[in-house]
């Protein structure tokens, strides 16, 4: 019976280790079962007590996990009002009588900075990362916990520091999120007192941070995976999160020098950025100074950070679609090595940024070349994506709708990503909206998708309960079709030349052309803002309504569903830690009992499937 | 934590003779590039000495007081790799340092 | 630090090692110690952070239109009637190179469990460390009394002084907190720590001699990077 299916079908299911007997269930389990005996030696862990070791200052990785995921969401709504007042503003001028250009300004850097850095990053490395690499690779805790707390509260103090500058003198830093020198620490810009130095204490205590827990995420993964568990039988999600840890490991520094540095030349006057400047016929102290340099050293660090961003997104989103559409991940290599190729480039592209900032312009060649390799393997993993969905069990719910909607996005936003990538192409539309739509797009709106379907798989894990489908959908639909009607017409706006982060149009001609357009975004982006409203809802709800979830709910393979108890207790795994004998992906494999076997499942309970040598 | 077994690591320390030896060759480059200063040698001569002593100095103390000569390369590949993201870096630094003296020249001595 | 012996699994060496290492379940490093392959990556990524300070200081000096300092007469020092160029900073180097070499003979020694010569050695260490930041508080402070500022300095460049105290000063902070754990860990290892296998103390993890050695790395390091600190700032 098992020839007939190997030589159908041509799938093998990818299982371990040393096989004696080519046939199966012939009385040599004891061999066919043998993964090595255990390198690590069993983690203690320290177990709180009392409310405080328990749930504040804890060492339990899930809950550091769960603790990053409310205090970036926090910072993240903030962010989404933010955004909402700069919409008023742009939409509906005067309507928010308060608002002036200081004010505009001020959202705008915030905003920037808020949700790339306090938000996605934080959410996506400290929330996911925490809670799911240990589960995922099979490990008791992270391997530094104590490390992991101190991390947490590292960050818990950068957002206190960040939203401090909301209410010192001055304010906060109205720079735009790239923080540019000269400018940054002017008199005229708003915030060029306290508010820049805040920001720059808090991105370093930030960088410091994350430090500590990427040092953790990264030897969790390399050090610590359970028996069986080899790089390549991990799933897609923990191989995103590594590769952006990586990434962050390396291009924080950056960010952190250019930091410090800025800091000196506010506080000490130092000239590390400032040329001689010459201000209503005075020269000012600075002089000789590079402003470019800090241009290289943030695009240094922020085009790894767009990786950072995007890479688990990618993970993630793999492991989904592989789950709902109840098939194994298309190219599970090839997707590996994307991402790795990707996080690799991208520390060879950052000046792409920088095609207006009047660099040696020679770099131009090289930057967009290797921009445009990079389209490369993201487009491997676009068409993994669909091919793994093609002729797949489709399970339309939620999850798998959010995952549809971020390949839609993500695509849009990479389109017009190589229209940047180009010098020529991008000279124009540098500093028009056309930009702005590109990275909402494609590091906003696509790993924010992402995120939500995240939340509506793993939820089930965490709180032991499903989410409400209805209300999921309608804060898909809401969500999708109202980011589609906010960036869409963006681009437009941007090919007709209106320049991004003017605080009003004045009395140019876009006045005309752009008023109504932007009328129609931002009615958009309140209803959109209002839409993510809907999840806090439906948590709110879930949590004391919710259906049950019980063990594995989605029927999917990989180690975290696998767990004694859900949601898992601290240490994970009870008793023995697991052993794993295949790939997570392994669904709908020919012959098999049901449609999903589990990592955990050795080799002599699957009846019918050859089982590979590795 | 881990499993590293005391009893292995113990028997395969290493010579006493070898770390002498590697001390007193830093001492050497060290003495070695101080002389470069003490003579003034001028131009490439002298910036291909710094930079000669630089990277053997730095080189012995990774490989033995560091230990990266006997680990295992996976460890070595890992820690080594990422250099490159920062030789392209230089690279590109040193030729927008050269461009920005350039415009500087141009548009502030010669006048545009 | 050398091969271990692993159950069940086949060390091989070179390439082909570090293929199957990595292809392998449980650990890509084999052998290495947690802690030892975490300071491995801080230190990769600390190399970044001074990287990242050094390419500034090239840029910034390259491209500065002032005439930059010439460090060997900035740094030189007026000792018995005669003037001597970088001086200090060769006894400076001397101190720091001396103290890289008594932490790896510690390493060795602590490996041989030998408590005695491993604890001095770490002492020696950090003697040697304090020795290193005292002499470039001089330093720092006979240069501001010749005028040094960050933000000038009567010998050319304004950058000349901003980067010098800020690589400087980023590479004392390193050693200040390496000399303050090697008086810790000198501590923990007379105390008998390592040989016990004493709990740390903000962790559920064994003490053991390795980490004398994780120690090593981090203050070899700090050494490496004066390395460079001496070609690029006063030799160059």
């Amino acid at each position: 019976m098992s020839d007939e299916y190997e030589n159908k079908t041509g799938y093998q299911a990818q299982s371990s280790e040393s096989i004696t007997s080519s046939s199966i269930g012939s009385g040599v389990a004891t061999d066919i079962d043998y993964v090595r005996p255990a390198e690590n030696a069993e983690q203690d862990l320290y177990h709180g007590h009392s409310f405080i070791t328990k749930w504040i200052f804890c060492q339990d990785a899930k809950v550091i996990g769960v603790q990053y995921f409310l205090l970036a969401t926090f910072t993240g709504v903030i962010g989404l009002v933010l955004s909402w007042l700069m919409r008023l503003q742009l939409g509906f001028p005067g309507a928010a009588g308060f608002m002036t250009a200081e004010h505009y300004y001020q959202f705008v850097t915030m905003h920037g900075m808020i949700m790339v850095v306090y938000f996605l990053t934080a959410l996506f490395l400290g929330g996911f990362g925490n809670y799911l690499i240990p589960l995922m690779v099979g490990a008791r805790d992270m391997v530094f916990p104590y490390l992991n707390m101190v991390s947490f509260w590292s960050f818990f103090v950068a957002v206190a520091v960040l939203l401090a500058s909301f209410f010192v003198p001055g304010g906060p830093t109205g720079s735009g999120w790239t923080l540019y020198p000269p400018q940054a620490i002017l008199e005229g810009t708003p915030g060029s007192g306290m508010g820049i130095i805040l920001m720059c204490v808090s991105l370093i205590l930030f960088v410091a941070g994350f430090t500590m827990g990427g040092l953790n995420y990264l030897i969790t993964i390399l050090q610590a995976r359970t028996r069986g568990m080899t790089l390549m039988r991990m799933p897609l999600t923990v191989w995103g999160i590594f590769t952006a840890t990586v990434l962050a490991m390396l291009a924080f520094p950056a960010l952190l020098v250019g930091s410090l540095m800025m800091m000196l030349d506010k506080l000490l006057a130092t000239s590390f950025f400032m040329p001689t400047i010459l201000k209503a016929g005075e020269i000012l102290e600075y002089g000789g100074g590079s402003p470019i340099l800090f241009q290289h050293l943030f695009w240094f660090f922020g085009h790894p950070e767009v990786y950072i961003v995007a890479l688990p997104a990618f993970g993630i989103v793999s492991d989904l679609i592989s789950v709902h559409s109840r098939k194994n991940i298309f190219g599970y290599r090839m997707m590996v090595w994307a991402i790795v190729g990707i996080g690799a480039l991208s520390f060879f592209v950052w000046a792409h940024h920088m095609y207006v900032s009047g660099m040696n312009p020679w770099f131009g060649f090289f930057f967009a070349t290797t921009t445009l390799i990079i389209a490369v393997p993201t487009a491997m993993k676009v068409y993994n994506w669909i091919l793994t969905l093609w002729r797949g069990n489709i399970r339309l719910n939620v999850v798998m709708l959010w995952c549809l909607g971020f390949i839609v996005t993500f695509v849009n936003g990479g389109i017009t990503g190589i229209f940047l990538g180009n010098v020529s192409v991008d000279v124009p539309l540098s500093d028009t909206y056309f930009v702005v739509a590109h990275f909402h797009m494609v590091m906003g709106i696509a790993p924010l998708m992402v995120i939500m379907g995240a939340v509506y798989h793993w939820f089930p894990l965490v709180a032991g309960r499903f989410l409400n489908e209805t209300l999921g959908k309608w804060h898909f639909w809401l969500t999708f079709l109202g980011a589609y009607s906010i960036y869409f017409p963006m681009h437009y706006l941007g090919f007709i030349g209106v320049p991004r982060r003017y605080f009003e149009m004045y009395d140019s001609p876009y006045m005309t052309s752009a008023v109504g357009m932007n009328e129609f975004i931002s009615t958009a982006a309140f209803i959109v803002g209002a839409a993510q409203f809907i999840l806090i809802f439906n948590i709110i709800k879930t949590l004391k309504t919710g259906k049950p979830a019980g063990h594995n709910p989605w029927q999917a393979n990989s180690l975290e569903w696998l767990t004694p108890s859900v949601p898992p207790e601290h240490g994970n795994w009870g008793e023995k830690l697991p052993v794993v004998h295949r790939w997570p992906y392994d669904f709908s494999v020919p012959g098999s009992r049901e449609d999903f076997i589990t990592q955990t499942t050795p080799p002599s309970d699957v009846k019918d499937s050859k089982v590979e040598k590795t | 934590m881990n499993n590293n077994n005391e009893k292995e690591q113990q028997s395969t320390t290493h010579k006493i003779g070898i770390y002498l030896w590697i001390w007193g060759l830093l001492f050497v480059l060290s003495f070695f590039s101080y002389m470069v200063d003490w003579y003034q040698f001028q131009g490439m001569l002298r910036w291909s000495l710094i930079l000669f002593f630089m990277f053997l100095k730095a080189g012995l103390i990774m490989a033995f007081f560091m230990h990266l000569f006997w680990e295992r390369y996976a460890l070595v590949n890992v820690l080594l790799w990422p250099m490159t993201a920062i030789a392209c870096f230089i690279f590109l630094m040193v030729s927008e340092f050269k461009y920005t003296v350039f415009t500087r020249f141009f548009y502030f001595v010669v006048g545009g | 630090m050398s091969d271990p012996k692993i159950e069940g699994f086949d060390l091989k060496p070179g390439f082909s090692g570090m293929a199957k290492d990595t292809a392998s379940d449980q650990t890509m490093f084999k052998g290495v110690h947690w802690g030892k392959a975490m300071m491995w990556i801080f230190l990769l990524s600390d190399t970044f952070i001074f990287s990242c300070f050094l390419i500034s200081y090239m840029k910034g000096r390259g491209s500065t239109m002032v005439e930059w300092p010439n460090a060997s007469e900035v740094f030189g020092l007026h000792v018995f009637g005669v003037d001597v160029p970088l001086l200090l900073i060769a006894i400076m180097t001397f101190v720091l190179i001396t103290s890289s070499g008594t932490m790896a003979l510690a390493v060795k020694y602590g490996y041989e469990r030998n408590k005695k010569m491993c604890g001095w050695l770490i002492l020696a260490t950090a003697i040697g460390g304090l020795t290193f930041v005292g002499m470039q508080a001089f330093e720092w402070s006979k240069l501001i009394h010749e005028g040094v500022r960050p933000w000038e300095n009567p010998f050319g460049a304004p950058q000349f002084g901003s980067f010098f105290f800020m690589i400087t000063g980023f590479h004392g902070t390193h050693v200040t907190f390496g000399v303050i754990f090697l008086f810790i860990y000198a501590y923990k290892t007379f105390a008998g720590h390592y040989d016990e296998g004493k709990r740390g103390w903000f962790t559920t993890m064994k003490g053991d001699y390795v980490e004398i050695e994780i120690l090593g790395l981090y203050w070899h390091f700090v050494d490496l990077v004066w390395v460079f600190i001496f070609a690029f700032f006063y030799l160059w």
